[in-house]
């Protein structure tokens, strides 16, 4: 056997294992039901914020604790612990993903990732901040 | 009834549309001449049209970058694009970001480098001119059937950039574009994205375009070498190309480190983002591809290995435009463009390059000819070899990863992006770094060909000992929490010492020769720098109060900060001193502050002003300031922060209204301050008060005085005119009091005033995250290194044909 035969084996070994560890790394998408399911597991879940219901952020307590309850895909309510600060611009988000995972009844966050109206591309449907004036003759 | 529009400029749509379409057929042209000019290289007519052809593309893709600069610098709103991307109050260094802020303009953008490019090959008019220019010409088709707008049938294919407002999908059916005067009614452009309007926005794009677009040259030669058979000549003249490629490509991701690190609030340069990695990953197959260049040149072996790597990179700088553009990566990440409904087309452009490039390389691949024997282990073309594989590794983990939302959709699974992104990459990539830069130094110690055992193991044991030494010093010094960090630490320092060991000795310290060895030095100090600064960074704002829930859970990077208020950080003191409002920023003044022994006091080091933008289309976005020594630098950010409403503060911000009686000489304590009515006196500015003869003003003069003796003066007014009383409030908005003066009561020798203050719960906060980046300064250092050394590299290779 030549030796860049086996390099070139030992490199296909390395990246087979490298698509292996990166499939055991990933998280996965799930809701609260899941999630509650497997407490301790850490898992992405895609939702909305629960508009009726406190926010509670109170920086002259603490200045990195943020709380709110969110509604995932399917309806599910809970309570979402965020030890960080408040995200700017929190209630505009339509759509937010938390990483974190179920600690008793609260989902602890690690991560807040907040789909915005389009914060980085100008295209949203935003048609009635269209500026022209619309009175009609 | 077919409505007559108004004031609208129609020639210059049809003008654009015309070049699109000229720009769009001589690309097709000029590659189809060029291909039977190479089929039939006798026939001299087809080589002359071909040229032509090409040369009429570019003029037509150039003015139709003009033109669109025209229609946004003229504000012709008409136009859906010019609208959307332009507005009237947009300064005029910002007009260009808006040309490629959308994917139309961008796609024009990359284009026109191609041009460029193109051109300047054709100038050079020797044998490789005509098939590198047909490759050119085609993946130009490509380009264009992007901008196009046309439809075949139910077929859109690309998205005009002369669409107009009225007739956009978007606007189409909205009432007010019925209006003949629709255009009057159109007060402004939505313009720029503010969060755009940056001067990284003016240059940073224009240089990672140029990058994208010089990675099609060096395929262009590795597909010409394979339609024209010369398998093994193109290297030579290829070599600049690539390594230019590898410059512009370079400089570009660079430029966008820095960006992300300046300006964003990502808290880093580099954050292994999709958008980042699917330009980083190309970069990577390119500088392997170069170095197998090398090989091909000094030992005429491996010629398939660089074509592959070359065409790998070209196609993978396609990958990373669907990626970006086709709106597959959706929630993760931040910067993408917007879909456009393209996804389908930059499919098949992407698809079309892979299965063209896999064809003529399978096809031609037999053929290529190339020295068989053994690489022995110590022979430069060895390492470089190896290094080439690793290098490839390394792509292949990152595109792994940074695909996990085309595999979701390709085979429906639905994985996540792994949960700590930083952790996972650096968990391949910092060993992987490690590897090559370790590499970097056998391969430069080494000869081509076989090496003697006992002269390589001289020449490199200098550097190998002092690397050592040194690594272990520094580690020591910084300490490390992992194995793979120390080994990237002795790898770097070693790859900086054995080139500039090897520059100084065996280079003599030529420059014109040494770009390969400053480029390494360059690259290890970007790595030194990195580890440094990303191992060894330091919260400095970290809340110790709060409880710590665990490393799972960093809860206490933030700190609450009020106005006035002074807060121990690292070796600093931070005072908050305000908000103040410019333009549509609003700047936060934090003061940093070292004790002074010998003074016992504090005395002031620099001042940061992080902002928040306000931005109503968008959402508010906070921009971090740093402040950069040579060891360290100060990375600022205020992370939530009450903003002013501006000057209509609200009644119940204060405390309820209070009548008070005061005699002069009298004094009153509110929570805060001691007030203390002095005096009372007749105003002297009458006129400006218009007052008439019988009319009476006075002032009371009151010293409002802060628990640390400091003092300011406040005069409250009471004018007496027509016989009505007429009271003037006084505030102080720093110290939040309010003083109205009421009446005068001449028996009591008293005056009555009415006093509020502002309830000290609504005193000006922000919450703030300071971060200390170590030896920062490195990456950059490293950086100019870098690219210094491959301009070199260039200048060398021009000058040697």
């Amino acid at each position: 056997m030549k030796k860049t035969h086996i390099i070139a084996l030992i490199v296909v070994a390395v990246a087979f294992a490298i698509i292996l560890s990166s499939l055991s790394n990933t998280s996965t998408y799930a809701n609260f039901s899941t999630s509650a399911k497997n407490p301790g597991k850490t898992y992405h879940v895609v939702g909305k914020l629960n508009k009726d219901r406190d926010m509670i952020y109170a920086p002259e307590v603490n200045a990195n604790l943020f709380t709110f309850f969110m509604i995932d895909n399917e309806g599910k309510e809970s309570k979402v612990v965020y030890n960080n600060s408040k995200p700017q611009d929190f209630e505009r988000a339509e759509q937010i993903v938390i990483v974190g995972k179920m600690v008793e009844d609260e989902f602890i966050a690690s991560e807040i990732l907040m789909k915005c109206p389009s914060k980085y591309n100008g295209n949203e449907q935003d048609q009635n901040n269209l500026s022209y004036s619309n009175e009609s003759q | 009834m077919e409505i007559v529009y108004e004031g609208e400029s129609l020639i210059y749509g049809v003008f654009g549309n015309l070049l699109l379409a000229a720009a769009f057929s001589f690309a097709l042209l000029s590659f189809f001449s060029f291909l039977i000019s190479i089929k039939n290289p006798l026939d001299v007519a087809w080589k002359k049209i071909a040229r032509t052809s090409f040369i009429l593309h570019s003029v037509s893709v150039i003015v139709i970058f003009a033109l669109l600069y025209f229609l946004i610098s003229g504000r012709y709103y008409e136009y859906y694009y010019v609208w959307q991307h332009s507005s009237d109050n947009l300064p005029a260094q910002y007009l260009f970001a808006c040309i490629w802020e959308g994917q139309e303009g961008s796609f024009i953008l990359w284009a026109f480098w191609h041009c460029i490019l193109g051109l300047f090959i054709l100038k050079q008019n020797n044998e490789w001119s005509a098939p590198v220019i047909m490759v050119v010409s085609i993946v130009q088709a490509f380009i264009l059937s992007m901008i196009l707008g046309v439809f075949v049938g139910d077929l859109k294919i690309g998205s005009n950039p002369f669409t107009l407002l009225r007739e956009h999908p978007d606007m189409a059916n909205l009432p007010f574009v019925q209006l003949p005067d629709y255009l009057n009614r159109i007060e402004d452009g939505r313009g720029l994205n503010p969060l755009l309007q940056n001067y990284w926005m003016v240059i940073h794009p224009p240089m990672l375009f140029l990058g994208f677009a010089s990675t099609l040259i060096p395929f262009a030669f590795a597909m010409a070498a394979l339609v024209t058979k010369k398998y093994t000549e193109w290297v030579k003249p290829a070599l600049s190309f690539t390594l230019f490629a590898v410059l512009s490509l370079g400089t570009g991701l660079l430029m966008g480190a820095a960006w992300a690190y300046e300006a964003l609030s990502f808290g880093g340069f580099w954050a292994w983002d999709p958008v980042e990695n699917a330009s980083l990953v190309p970069w990577i197959t390119l500088v392997a591809g170069l170095h197998v260049m090398f090989i091909n040149k000094s030992r005429q072996k491996a010629f398939a290995a660089s074509i592959i790597l070359l065409s790998a990179s070209f196609i993978l700088v396609l990958y990373s435009t669907f990626l970006t553009r086709s709106g597959i990566l959706g929630d993760s990440s931040v910067h993408s463009f917007t879909d456009l409904g393209l996804m389908g087309q930059l499919l098949f452009f992407l698809i079309a390059f892979i299965v063209i490039a896999a064809t003529l390389i399978i096809y031609h691949i037999k053929k290529i000819p190339g020295v068989k024997e053994e690489d022995p282990i110590l022979s430069r073309e060895f390492w470089l070899y190896l290094g080439m594989l690793i290098l490839l590794v390394s792509a292949i983990q990152i595109s792994f990863s940074t695909s996990i939302p085309v595999i979701n959709k390709v085979f429906g699974t639905n994985m996540a992006p792994p949960v700590e992104v930083e952790a996972h990459y650096n968990s391949w990539q910092v060993p992987i770094a490690s590897l090559i830069l370790i590499m970097m130094c056998i391969a430069i110690y080494l000869r081509f060909k076989k090496d003697d055992k006992k002269r390589f193991f001289k020449s490199i044991s200098l550097s190998f000992f002092l690397s050592l030494i040194i690594s272990i010093a520094l580690g020591i010094y910084f300490v490390f929490s992992t194995v793979p960090m120390y080994l990237l630490l002795f790898a770097s320092v070693f790859a900086i010492i054995a080139n500039f060991i090897y520059f100084i000795n065996k280079l003599k310290a030529k420059f014109k020769i040494s770009g390969a060895t400053i480029s390494h030095i360059g690259f290890a100090l970007i790595m030194l720098g990195s580890l440094i600064a990303n191992a060894k960074k330091d919260v400095i704002s970290e809340n110790v109060l709060n409880v710590d829930l665990g490393k799972d859970f960093p809860n206490n990077e933030n700190i609450m900060i009020r106005k006035g208020d002074t807060l121990s950080m690292g070796s600093y003191y931070v005072t908050y001193t305000g908000q103040r409002k410019e333009g549509v920023n609003v700047f936060f003044t934090i003061d940093y502050f070292r004790y002074n022994y010998e003074r016992s006091t504090l005395s002031k080091v620099f001042t940061l002003e992080p902002f928040v933008q306000l931005n109503e289309r968008m959402g508010n976005v906070a921009e971090p300031a740093t402040k950069h020594f040579i060891n360290y630098d100060l990375y600022t950010h205020v992370t939530y922060a009450e903003l002013d409403k501006g000057d209509d503060e609200k009644d119940e911000d204060f405390t309820k209204m209070e009548e008070v009686k005061l005699s002069i000489g009298d004094t009153l304590s509110t929570s805060r301050h001691l007030l203390v009515l002095s005096h009372l006196n007749s105003t002297q500015d009458r006129e400006s008060l218009g007052l008439a003869e019988n009319d009476l003003a006075v002032e009371a003069s009151f010293y409002v005085i802060d628990q640390f003796g400091k003092s300011k003066e406040m005069k409250p007014m009471l004018i007496i005119k027509n016989n009505t009383l007429l009271s003037k409030t006084e505030e102080l908005d720093e110290e939040g009091i309010r003083i109205k003066f009421l009446n005068i009561l001449p028996k009591e020798n008293q005056l009555v005033f009415n006093i509020q203050e502002r309830k000290s719960n609504k005193r000006d906060f922000i919450i703030m995250k300071a971060v200390l980046f170590p030896y920062m300064s490195l990456v950059w250092a490293g950086s100019f290194v870098l690219v210094f050394g491959l301009i070199i590299s260039i200048r060398n290779r021009m000058s040697s044909k």
